[in-house]
């Protein structure tokens, strides 16, 4: 499996790095103000969840999945190569910008660090989602007829909190209240909104692994 | 000895298109060419032995496993080159050695870089600057590199010059001095079957027509031509297929012995698998 994981980091290096000095760059301006954290964080992410998706691509193109289902390993370690490689790219983004909250709390003050990880679970959160999504889409119907389902999931929920929002169901008040909270609780419940999608992959990979394991090569 | 491939009573539909009941058996230390036209079931079969797709029915088995309840060991054992190179454009020869190498349990990488000397492959430049022939190359590399027993290569000299072509036959004929070692070869390229099949397997519309040593073929095989006047004396019996032209006829005999004594007036050539492929597939029964 290890051989697979190695196989997407070196596929889409140039992609990566592209990204890191798109994301370096943005951090500087966070760091200097110019920019907010929390926009950094989302984006950063989005874009560490969209490269499973782009390997997807790649190995589209390059018909890799007939040769990977030729090697002597299993289709569930196929599938499991890919979610570990989601993973291991969702844990770098964290650490990322884990690193660059504490950073900037040093930089503008300890009371900027809560806003950050807020922003930084709920980020998370939400990109680990659209993997548990997406991924089993990607092996059912292949990536190119996946990808409107992506704008889908990560759009709607947008669209959906600002339908709310102009049909009153919440309002300025509901964010303003969310802030009374205590941080424990806060943070507790940025948790969960991190840990529930990642205790969903293990759905999402069961499901993947049965459309593999159906699929003709 | 365990032979290399064992297939009983092979079934696959599509449809509009089925494997009927292949049988084929190909023991070690030997090269078997599948023949047959576009989409005669030769790519089909190939999958199915590495169950790249389901069967419907049949057995078979690869160095002795079963390759569907023992596919991890059966495919340990075996190297595979398809009609196209399934490595991406952004990855190098030196890449595929890191991919591949946690891969298989064998895997020896100082044999792979033999390989890329050998056949000439820079370790450090991008596949997609590679031509069709070299990455043809850097594919059976990659097949070899973990020392299997078994090739399994689809249509892997199709679209390749004669000089790179006799390059990679001439490294099948290497890989087979080992008796424990075999290769199923698919191919349009008959010429480069009879260079190097020791046995042929033809597969028509599904079906297997004909699965037999090389040599045999060749010596009984033959291709008798008259005229329209002495077809009618022939007992249809004895043509396997028949071509009418305008200045007569041609035939596919299965002995050509037998068949030119019993009709001493007629002639009687050796023949080609491209000529048994041609009557097969366009001639007619008698």
């Amino acid at each position: 499996m290890t051989g697979l994981i190695l196989k997407d980091i070196l596929v889409m290096r140039r992609t990566i790095r592209t990204y890191v000095l798109f994301l370096a760059f943005y951090s500087l301006l966070a760091v200097f103000d110019i920019f907010p954290l929390s926009t950094v964080t989302a984006v950063t992410e989005l874009i560490i969840m969209m490269l499973p998706l782009s390997a997807f691509s790649f190995d589209e193109y390059a018909k890799w999945d007939r040769y990977a289902a030729a090697l002597p390993l299993g289709r569930r370690a196929v599938v499991g190569a890919r979610y570990c490689f989601a993973l291991l790219m969702a844990a770098t983004a964290t650490l990322f910008c884990l690193l660059l909250a504490v950073l900037l709390s040093i930089v503008q003050g300890a009371d900027s660090l809560m806003g950050s990880l807020l922003s930084l679970a709920f980020c998370l959160g939400y990109g680990l989602l659209v993997a548990d999504i997406l991924l089993p889409l990607c092996y059912k119907v292949g990536v190119e007829r996946a990808r409107p389902y992506m704008y889908v999931v990560i759009f709607v929920p947008a669209i959906l909190l600002f339908g709310a929002y102009q049909l009153g169901l919440i309002s300025a008040e509901t964010f303003a209240a969310l802030e009374t909270l205590p941080e424990a609780t806060l943070l507790a419940g940025a948790g969960l909104m991190a840990l529930l999608p990642l205790l969903g992959m293990g759905a999402s990979y069961w499901i993947s692994c049965r459309f593999l394991e159906g699929k003709e090569f | 000895m365990t032979n290399s491939i064992e297939i009983h009573g092979l079934c696959k539909s599509y449809g509009d298109f089925a494997l009927d009941r292949v049988d084929l058996t190909l023991p070690g230390g030997a090269i078997m060419g599948l023949i047959g036209e576009n989409g005669a079931g030769k790519t089909t079969t190939i999958k199915c032995i590495l169950n790249l797709i389901r069967r419907d029915a049949g057995e078979i088995t690869l160095m002795g496993h079963d390759n569907r309840a023992e596919e991890r060991l059966a495919k340990a054992e075996i190297g595979v080159v398809m009609d196209e190179c399934f490595f991406h454009d952004t990855l190098r020869p030196r890449d595929i050695d890191r991919i591949l190498a946690p891969v298989y349990s064998h895997w020896d990488s100082a044999l792979f870089g033999s390989y890329l000397d050998k056949f000439r492959l820079p370790e450090k430049k991008f596949v997609k600057e590679f031509s069709r022939g070299m990455k043809m190359k850097l594919s059976l590399a990659a097949a070899l590199a973990h020392r299997p027993r078994l090739l399994i290569l689809d249509e892997a000299t199709a679209g390749l010059d004669p000089v790179v072509r006799d390059e990679i036959l001439d490294e099948f004929l290497g890989f087979i001095c080992d008796e424990d070692h075999a290769i199923l070869l698919s191919s349009h390229i008959t010429s480069d079957l009879e260079k190097v099949a020791d046995y042929i397997t033809y597969l028509h519309q599904g079906r297997v027509v004909l699965s037999e040593a090389k040599d045999v073929i060749l010596d009984s095989y033959g291709r008798a031509a008259g005229t329209a006047g002495q077809l009618a004396r022939v007992d249809p019996a004895d043509l396997v297929r028949v071509r009418r032209g305008s200045f007569g006829w041609e035939g596919l005999v299965a002995d050509r012995a037998a068949f030119q004594r019993k009709y001493r007036d007629l002639l009687v050539e050796k023949t080609t698998l491209e000529d048994i492929m041609l009557f097969i597939g366009k001639g007619e029964a008698q």
